[in-house]
C-alpha cells in the first residue's frame, strides 16, 4: 500500500513577473518576461546589468503595518506566506503542528544591516504567523526551495506536522551579485537558457507552497492543487561550483524523485528545468533529459522560467515548484522565453559532426530537445518534474501529480537507526580516541584551534584549495567513517547520504569575499564566492569521499546537528540510503555580539557521526555505539506554556513514562539560555548525570549540537563522560554545577543529548544501549 | 612479450621493438600511413592498440602505503572511480617509469608506459618493504580511443553515458557482454579513453573499435603525444636528468612526506641549477638525439629527441639547454640548421573546441 498522499493546497509568490500567483502565471502563459536593467547606481561598475527585481511596492502594498520594520527578505517571504495561507483557506493544523521549513542561499541583514543567523527569516515568518512545528532552514544553494518541499512532505510523512508550509526565499544583494559577475556567469542580456547559454540573470523573489496530507485537506473541504508525489537528492561529488558534466548526479535526482513516486521516466509529461542560462547547466541538462527519458526525450518537453525572472537562488526551487503546480492546473506548459531557434547550439552544448547525430541543429540548443520555445503550450499532463542544481554539486527532483482521490495508506513504518560511527575535530582532541583520552584525563579544550597535524584527509590537490571548515569537516567525517569501520566498494557509496549541519558556514570564506567586494567589486575573490554558499562544505565532504547519496545542508544554528539527524533517520526510514553521514561544522565568527559573559567560550570544531540502519549495520557485522531511539524538536516562543526545552524533552519517545537517562549532555555553553535548560532538565530527567561539550571546545554552534549527540553515543556504550565545570556549569541554583561529573560512569542505557539554537528551535535526541 | 593483437592486424603492419615489447608503429607500410594515422588521431577518431602497456596490481593490506611510497604523486585517497598519472623514481631521482595509476576497491593497478612493463615489476619487487602482493595481470590488456570525435565512438560502441566522465574518471562498465574498466585519459590533448580488457575477448573487441575507428600505431601517438607535450620517458629520461629538467614536475607532488625519490628531487628543485627542457623547430631535417643547440657560437644545449610533426608540417624536437635559455622565440642553430625554440602546446587540440554532446 502506498503512503499518506501529500497535497498542496497553497501558493504564494511573489518574484519579478508577479505579486501573486494569479499575476505570476498570467506573465507566465503570455510569454511576458520581467528581466530589465538595474538602474542603481552601485550596479553600473558591471558590464551585465539585467536582473529579476520586485518593486518595492508590491511588497509594501502586502505588508501589514507590523512588519514594515522587518527586513526585506523576511516581508518577501511573509508576503508569499500569507498568500499561501490564505489561498489554502482555513488550515485546521494545530499550531504546534503547523511547521515551515525555508529554503534559503545568502546569508542576509537584518533590518539593522547586519548579517543575521541564517535562520532568521524562518523564525520571523513563524512567529508572525504562530507557526510552532517543525522549523527548519534549509540551505543548499540554488537547489533550497526545491528541497524546502521535500522535507515538508518528510515531516507530514513521519507524523510531526498537519500543515507544512515549505518555500525559499532570496533577495537581490550586491555581493552575490558581484560574485557571480566575477565568475563570469551573467549574461549582458535578459538570459537565454538552452538557445544562447551565455549567462545568467539574477532575480530575487519568495514563493511557498503550503502542504497538508490529502485526507486531512480532503476532510476540512480545501482544494487539492497538486500532490507532492516525490522527491530525490543527489550530490555531484564532482565541484564547487560546475555540474558534473556527465549529467550523472542530475539523472540521479529525478530517477530517485520518480522511484519515491512509484512512477517510471514514461510518465513524465513535463520537465520544469533548472535553466540558468551557463553554457555548464544547460549542456549539463540536456544530458540528464537524454539519460533520464532515453528515445523519450525529445517528446518531453522541458523549459526555464529564469528567462521570465532570473535566478532567485535559495527560492528558485520554490518558485519553479509554483510553477508547475500552476502549469499542471492549467495544463500548459511555459515556455522558455528569448529562445532562439536558429541558435548554433549555444556556447556550450554545440554540435559535433562526426558524431552521427549533430546535423540535427536547426530546432536550436540541444538537437532533438524541446525547450517549450517561446510560446505557452497546452498541453494535458499529469505529472510533472521540476529540477534544481546547485554549487557545491547538490541536486533536487520534485515530482508534482494532478491530485488523486482519497485513497487508503499506510504509515511510514518505523526503522531502527543506530549511530556507527563518531568523528569529533575538537580543541580536546581530533577523533574519539583522543578526545576520549582528554575526557578520561580531564583535558579541556575550549576556544582552542583543533589539529589537523599528523595525516591526511582527502587528496593533497584538494586540499590545498580547502578553507578551514571543509578541512575540518572532511576531517570529521573521514574519521568518523573509519571508526564506523565501514568498507563500501565504490558502487554503494553512490547511495550514501550525507547531511552538513552549520549555523553559519565558513567564516573564513564570508570574510574574505566580503572584504574583497568591499574593496572593489570587479575583483572579487571567486574562490571565496564559491565557498560562501552554506554547503560549500557539505558538497566538498561528497567529493572528498566520494558520497553521491542524498545531500542536504541544515542551517538551524546549534540545533542544526540534531535537526541534520531527523533528516538522516528520514532518509533511512523512507529507504533512500542505508547509511548517512551528518557532519557539523563552525567557525569562531569574526567579530562577537559583544556582551557575552566572560564564561562563553566561542570556538571552532567539526564534528560528524554516521547513522546506519540496525540492518544494515548487523547484516556487515559492525558494531554501533547506540540505538537512535527518537528526537524531538521545539520551537520558540509560538506555542504553550511550557518553556522550549522543556517542550522538546516532551516530545521524546519515553517522555509520557519519564525519560530515564543515565546520562545527558546539555547545551549549556555559559549564556544566560542555561538557566530555562537546566531547570528544565532538572524537571524532567532527574537523576541522571548531567555534562555538557563546552568544556572540551566551547561554543561551536552546529558542532557542539552533534558533539553533544557524540558525547551521549559514547556514554552509551563506553561509559566515558567529560566532568562537568567551568563554563558550562548550568546556573540553575542548585545540582549540576554543584559537583563535578565522574567522567567515567560505566556504561548508560539511556542518554539524552540537547541541541539549542536560542530564540529558535531547542532540540533532543535519546539514544539507547544497542 | 608477444603483442596480444598481433594477429588482428592488417598484412603490411610496420612492428617495432619498444622495450619489453613489440608494437604496431605503423598499421601499413604505404608511405602515407604516418601522415593518415596521425589525421585520423587529430581530426576524428583513433583505435590505440595499448598492448604494449603493462598492467601490475598492487594488493594487501599495505597496498596503498606501498603505492603511496614508490609512486611519486599523491594517491593515498585514490578511490576506484578515479585514475591519475604519475612518475616513479629511483631513489637517486630517475625515472623508472610514467604510469597511470588506477585506484581499486582492494589496492591499486598501474600501467606501465609502453615498453616499460618489466623494468616497473623488477623495479615493484625490489622496493616492496611492505610485503604487499604485486600480480602481473597479464590476463588484460588495454584498448584506447583517442581523438576529437572519440566520445561519439565511445557512445556507439559502450554507452553515450561514459563519453562525458570527467578527466581522469573511472567506471566498471560492460562491452559487448564483457566486464571492462573504463577510463578517461588521453594522451595526446584529445578525448580520450582506455578500456582494460580480458586478454582473450581483445581481439574481438578491437575488431568492434575497427567499425568505427581508425587505426593508430605507435608512431603517430608518440608524435601527437610529443605535440602537446605529453611526456615519454623512452625518449626524454636521458641517464641522469631529473625530473626538474625533464619538465616532469608536475607528475611528482613534493608536498608528500615520503616517497621514494623525493629528496633527490628536492636537492634538484632547491639547487635551481641544471638545464631544462624545450620545444623548438628547425628548418630543414631531423636532428638526431645528441645534436647540439647552438646561440651564435655557444652551445646552449642538446637535442633530446626529434620527429617530423605532421601537424606542423615541420621538425619537431625537444631540447636540453641551460635553464636560462629555456624560453619560446629564440633563434638557435642545431647542426648547423636554423633553429626557433616554441612553446606548448606545439599544436591546439581540435578536441578543446568539440564539445561532447
Amino acid at each position: 500500500m502506498a503512503l499518506r498522499p501529500v497535497v498542496v493546497t497553497g501558493l504564494g509568490i511573489i518574484c519579478a513577473i508577479g505579486r501573486d500567483p494569479a499575476e505570476f502565471w498570467l506573465r507566465l502563459s503570455t510569454g511576458s518576461g520581467g528581466l530589465t536593467e538595474l538602474r542603481d547606481e552601485a550596479y553600473a561598475v558591471f558590464e551585465a546589468r539585467h536582473a529579476g527585481r520586485v518593486p518595492d511596492a508590491w511588497i509594501s502594498e502586502q505588508t501589514p503595518s507590523a512588519d514594515a520594520d522587518l527586513d526585506r527578505t523576511a516581508r518577501l517571504a511573509l508576503v508569499a506566506a500569507r498568500q499561501a495561507i490564505r489561498q489554502a483557506g482555513g488550515v485546521t493544523a494545530s499550531p504546534a503542528r503547523f511547521g515551515v521549513i525555508l529554503g534559503k542561499c545568502q546569508a542576509t541583514p537584518g533590518p539593522a544591516g547586519r548579517y543575521q543567523p541564517m535562520h532568521r527569516t524562518g523564525d520571523v515568518v513563524a512567529e508572525r504567523l504562530g507557526l510552532g512545528g517543525p522549523r527548519i532552514l534549509v540551505s543548499t544553494a540554488c537547489a533550497a526551495g526545491g528541497n524546502a518541499v521535500g522535507l515538508a512532505k518528510d515531516k507530514i510523512l513521519t507524523g510531526e506536522a498537519d500543515a507544512v508550509l515549505a518555500g525559499g526565499v532570496d533577495p537581490l544583494l550586491f555581493g552575490t551579485y558581484a560574485g557571480f559577475a566575477g565568475l563570469q556567469a551573467l549574461s549582458t542580456g535578459p538570459c537565454r537558457p538552452y538557445s544562447h547559454s551565455d549567462g545568467l540573470n539574477l532575480g530575487e523573489g519568495a514563493a511557498f507552497l503550503l502542504l497538508e496530507p490529502l485526507d486531512l485537506a480532503l476532510a476540512r473541504g480545501a482544494t487539492p492543487l497538486a500532490e507532492v508525489a516525490g522527491y530525490g537528492l543527489s550530490a555531484d561529488a564532482y565541484h564547487a561550483t560546475a555540474p558534473d558534466p556527465t549529467g550523472r548526479g542530475g539523472a540521479a535526482a529525478m530517477r530517485r524523485a520518480l522511484t519515491d513516486a512509484g512512477l517510471s521516466p514514461d510518465d513524465v509529461h513535463y520537465v520544469s528545468g533548472h535553466g540558468t542560462g551557463t553554457p555548464a547547466n544547460d549542456a549539463m541538462e540536456a544530458k540528464v533529459m537524454r539519460l533520464v527519458f532515453g528515445e523519450r526525450a525529445g517528446q518531453v518537453p522541458t523549459s526555464s522560467i529564469k528567462s521570465f525572472l532570473g535566478h532567485t537562488l535559495g527560492a528558485a526551487g520554490a518558485v519553479e515548484a509554483v510553477a508547475a503546480v500552476l502549469a499542471l492546473r492549467h495544463g500548459m506548459a511555459p515556455p522558455t522565453i528569448g529562445f532562439d531557434p536558429g541558435a548554433d547550439t549555444g556556447s556550450g552544448t554545440g554540435s559535433g559532426t562526426g558524431s552521427g547525430s549533430g546535423s540535427d541543429t536547426g530546432s536550436g540548443g540541444a538537437p532533438g530537445l524541446d525547450f517549450v520555445p517561446n510560446v505557452a503550450r497546452p498541453m494535458a499532463m499529469e505529472t510533472v518534474v521540476s529540477n534544481n542544481y546547485a554549487f557545491g554539486g547538490n541536486n533536487v527532483s520534485l515530482v508534482l501529480t494532478r491530485p488523486g482521490g482519497p485513497r487508503a495508506y499506510e504509515d511510514l513504518p518505523p526503522r531502527e537507526a543506530v549511530i556507527t560511527g563518531l568523528g569529533p575535530v575538537t580543541g580536546a582532541g581530533t577523533g574519539i580516541a583522543e578526545v576520549s583520552a582528554a575526557i578520561t584525563a580531564g583535558r579541556r579544550g575550549a576556544g582552542r584551534t583543533p589539529s589537523l597535524d599528523g595525516r591526511t584527509y582527502a587528496p593533497r590537490s584538494l586540499w590545498r584549495h580547502m578553507n578551514q571548515l571543509s578541512r575540518m569537516a572532511i576531517a570529521a567525517s573521514r574519521l568518523a567513517w573509519e571508526d564506523a569501520g565501514l568498507k563500501l566498494p565504490r558502487k554503494a557509496l553512490d547511495d550514501v547520504g550525507l547531511i552538513f549541519a552549520t549555523g553559519a558556514g565558513s567564516a573564513e570564506s564570508t570574510g574574505g569575499f566580503d572584504e574583497s567586494i568591499a574593496l572593489n567589486p570587479s575583483k572579487p575573490a571567486v574562490l571565496s564566492f564559491s565557498n560562501v554558499v552554506l554547503n560549500a562544505t557539505g558538497g566538498a565532504v561528497c567529493q572528498t569521499l566520494g558520497l553521491r547519496g542524498p545531500t542536504t545542508t541544515i542551517c538551524n544554528g546549534g540545533a542544526s546537528a540534531s535537526i541534520a539527524l531527523d533528516c538522516a533517520l528520514e532518509v533511512i526510514r523512507t529507504g533512500k540510503a542505508e547509511v548517512v553521514l551528518v557532519v557539523a561544522a563552525d567557525e569562531r565568527p569574526g567579530e562577537s555580539p559583544g556582551d557575552l559573559p566572560v564564561s562563553y567560550v566561542p570556538g571552532s570544531a567539526a564534528v560528524a557521526f554516521v547513522v546506519e540502519s540496525a540492518d544494515h549495520c548487523a547484516g556487515r557485522g559492525g558494531g554501533a555505539y547506540a540505538r537512535v531511539l527518537g528526537t524531538s524538536h521545539a520551537a520558540h516562543h509560538v506555542t504553550g506554556d511550557a518553556g522550549t526545552v522543556a517542550r522538546s524533552l516532551a516530545g521524546l519517545p519515553e517522555a509520557a513514562a519519564g525519560v530515564v537517562a543515565g546520562v545527558v549532555v546539555c547545551a549549556a555553553d555559559g549564556l544566560p539560555e542555561d538557566r530555562e535548560e537546566a531547570a528544565a532538565v532538572l524537571e524532567t530527567l532527574a537523576g541522571g548525570t548531567l555534562t555538557s561539550s563546552a568544556a572540551l571546545m566551547g561554543d561551536c554552534q552546529a558542532a557542539t549540537g552533534a558533539m553533544n549527540i557524540a558525547l551521549g553515543a559514547l556514554a552509551v556504550r563506553d561509559g566515558i563522560v567529560p566532568t562537568l565545570t567551568g563554563p558550562a556549569r548550568p546556573g540553575a541554583g542548585r545540582g549540576p554545577g554543584d559537583e563535578p561529573a565522574p567522567s567515567a560512569t560505566g556504561p548508560v542505557e539511556r542518554a539524552v543529548a540537547l541541541t539549542a539554537a536560542p530564540g529558535s528551535v531547542a532540540g533532543a535526541v535519546l539514544l539507547g544501549a544497542v | 612479450m608477444v603483442n596480444v593483437l598481433a594477429a588482428t592486424h592488417p598484412e603490411g603492419t610496420v612492428h617495432g621493438e619498444v622495450g619489453d615489447t613489440t608494437v604496431p608503429l605503423r598499421f601499413s607500410d604505404s608511405p602515407e600511413a604516418l601522415s593518415e594515422e596521425y589525421k585520423a588521431l587529430r581530426e576524428r577518431a583513433a583505435a590505440l592498440d595499448l598492448g604494449g602497456h603493462g598492467l601490475i596490481e598492487i594488493t594487501g593490506p599495505d597496498a596503498i602505503a606501498f603505492a603511496q611510497r614508490v609512486l611519486a604523486r599523491d594517491v593515498e585517497y585514490l578511490t576506484s572511480d578515479r585514475c591519475m598519472m604519475s612518475l616513479v623514481l629511483d631513489a637517486g631521482g630517475s625515472i623508472v617509469d610514467q604510469v597511470i595509476a588506477f585506484g581499486r576497491e582492494d589496492g591499486i593497478l598501474l600501467e606501465s608506459s609502453c615498453g616499460a612493463g618489466t623494468r616497473l615489476l623488477e623495479h615493484l619487487r625490489a622496493e616492496n618493504d611492505e610485503g604487499v602482493e604485486i600480480t602481473d595481470r597479464a590476463d588484460l590488456t588495454l584498448i584506447g580511443l583517442e581523438g576529437p570525435y572519440a566520445w561519439g565512438v565511445v557512445g556507439r560502441l559502450i554507452d553515450g553515458e561514459l563519453a562525458s566522465l570527467p578527466f581522469e574518471s573511472v567506471a566498471e562498465a560492460v562491452w559487448d557482454g564483457v566486464d571492462i574498466v573504463f577510463a578517461r585519459t588521453g594522451f595526446t590533448g584529445e578525448y580520450g579513453y582506455q578500456m582494460i580488457v580480458p586478454r582473450q575477448e581483445a581481439a574481438r573487441l578491437w575488431e568492434l573499435c575497427l567499425e568505427h575507428a581508425r587505426p593508430s600505431g605507435q608512431e603517430a601517438l608518440e608524435l601527437a603525444m610529443l605535440e602537446v607535450r605529453q611526456p615519454m620517458p623512452r625518449h626524454e629520461a636521458s641517464p641522469g636528468a631529473s625530473v626538474i629538467e625533464i619538465g616532469a614536475n608536475w607528475l611528482v607532488d613534493i608536498t608528500k612526506e615520503t616517497f621514494v625519490g623525493r629528496e633527490a628531487v628536492l636537492e634538484a628543485f632547491e639547487s635551481g641549477t641544471g638545464r631544462a627542457t624545450i620545444g623548438f623547430t628547425c628548418v630543414t631535417g631531423v636532428p638526431t638525439p645528441g645534436t647540439r643547440l647552438m646561440a651564435g657560437e655557444q652551445v646552449i644545449g642538446e637535442v633530446v629527441h626529434a620527429v617530423h610533426s605532421v601537424g606542423l608540417g615541420a621538425t619537431l624536437g625537444l631540447a636540453r639547454v641551460d635553464r636560462d635559455l629555456a624560453a619560446a622565440g629564440l633563434d638557435l642553430s642545431v647542426g648547423g640548421v636554423g633553429a626557433t625554440t616554441l612553446t606548448s602546446p606545439y599544436i591546439v587540440p581540435k578536441s578543446w573546441s568539440v564539445p561532447i554532446i
